[in-house]
């Protein structure tokens, strides 16, 4: 926003309002830092958007006004008191308003949180190096669990979720929930208790549920005890723990890592409508595929029969044309057919005249043609 | 035999009688054990009652 002065001669002024938005931009561009402190004055009401605390320098005393955004302030569930340490992560900010300059909290943590992590740290190494999130060692789900094993806190919204997301998609679900602690420290060796118990009730897969919460409520899921739990345990695990940007020891135990409740939920049971579909058209396929092998034999059965039966008539064809073919070589071979090219038969009496020297001058012949004869006297001899 | 192995076994046999090379008497028996296969699956998804119920585990649970 620009920030219009008035000139007074050569001196610039400028209105309370264009003062503050000045500073205000440019305190914007500052970066974001940690800063320790603490927490004093806390006021929350829920009429308001935001938190609003003090934190005060234990050292020399000094000051630090802080906002928070109540939504965000509300889903760490930090519970503070006056007094307590924290580190607060956000930007210097100018409340236009009032030109009261303030911390805006981005993020809190209790103090020792450090100390947590670094601990939390040591052990995810030691649990990786004892193979313990190795990619080997998960196991696919179940296609179509009996029975679902749902492991969850009584905050409602976590169990509803996966509840729904499995009945929605899978009516005929049956679903055994162990509810237990999930917070607080009861909860890692309650949780183990109810996966132990659901393990021994019979369920195929288990999933273990619960909504988000601060650093803190979901520390009894990176507890060592319960991360090996859900390591041993004999059946899949899915896990659905927090938001997507937490990370808890035990989602990396799981066998599936779900990222909300209702992911959980879907992962667990098959898509009803689409699994009747597949086997419908696999039953289809069934009787194509079976009626496709009768046709064909019934085809191949029904030319033989053709065969069959036309075999007899082909036999006497076969007979007639070698019958015809010998006839045709039979007549070729008759005197008829010789007399018929010009040729004559000769007889004297009753012997055909094969040579000259058979016959005498003046004796009597008969000469037979293709149609006829006629009688004749020898002339002369050769 | 679990689900997901009688409904791969039955996709096979579909697969195997669509190719259409198997002589007929092999044809019929894959037909019957497909049949045989279909039964076991559908009945599956028939009986599953669909039903929540509560684990009193709570209180066990709760022991510290």
């Amino acid at each position: 926003m620009k920030v219009e002065a008035t000139a007074y001669g050569d001196r610039k002024v400028y209105s309370v309002g264009a003062f503050n938005r000045g500073v205000s931009s440019w305190l914007q561009r500052l970066p974001t830092v940690w800063v320790e402190g603490e927490v004093t004055e806390l006021r929350r009401s829920d009429r308001w958007a935001s938190v609003f605390f003090t934190l005060k320098d234990p050292q020399d005393g000094s000051c630090l006004g802080v906002s928070m955004p109540r939504g965000q302030f509300d889903g760490l569930r930090l519970e503070l008191a006056d007094g307590d340490r924290v580190h607060c992560f956000g930007r210097p900010e100018l409340f236009e308003a009032r030109g009261e300059f303030r911390l805006r909290a981005l993020s809190l943590e209790r103090f020792g949180l450090g100390e947590h992590l670094a601990a939390l740290e040591r052990l995810k190494r030691k649990l990786a190096d004892e193979g313990l999130f190795a990619a080997e060692r998960k196991r696919p789900l179940p296609l179509l669990p009996a029975r679902i094993g749902l492991v969850t806190g009584n905050d409602a919204a976590a169990k509803r979720d996966v509840l729904t997301a499995i009945t929605t998609r899978f009516p005929p679900a049956n679903v055994l929930v162990a509810e237990t602690y999930v917070q607080g420290p009861r909860a890692a060796g309650a949780v183990v208790e109810a996966l132990a118990a659901l393990c021994r009730e019979g369920v195929d897969v288990v999933v273990v549920a619960r909504g988000g919460g601060s650093f803190e409520d979901l520390l009894p899921f990176s507890d060592e005890r319960l991360v090996r739990a859900i390591a041993d345990c004999p059946l899949p695990v899915v896990s659905a723990v927090g938001h997507e940007q937490d990370t808890p020891l035990c989602d990396l135990a799981a066998d599936v890592r779900a990222s909300t409740p209702s992911v959980a939920g879907r992962l667990v049971v098959p898509d009803l409508a689409q699994l009747l579909e597949r086997l419908d058209r696999s039953r289809a396929g069934l009787e194509r595929g079976t009626r496709r092998a009768l046709d064909r034999e019934r085809q191949r059965l029904d030319r033989a029969r053709e065969r069959l039966r036309r075999a007899p008539r082909l036999l006497v064809e076969r007979r007639r044309a070698k019958l015809e073919q010998s006839a045709g070589r039979l007549r070729a071979l008759s005197p008829k057919a010789t007399l018929d090219r010009g040729y004559a038969i000769v007889r004297a009496g009753e012997q055909i005249v094969r040579s000259g020297r058979a016959l005498e001058p003046g004796e009597r012949v008969e000469v037979e043609l293709a149609e006829g004869g006629f009688g004749a006297r020898v002339e002369e001899t050769r | 035999m679990t689900f997901e192995e009688a409904q791969r076994e039955l996709e096979d046999i579909v697969q195997r009688l669509e190719r259409g090379d198997a002589p007929l008497d092999e044809a019929l028996k894959l037909w019957e054990r497909g049949e045989e296969l279909y039964r076991f699956c559908k009945e599956r998804l028939d009986t599953a009652e669909g039903k929540i119920e509560e684990l009193a585990s709570r209180a066990e649970a709760a022991k510290p």
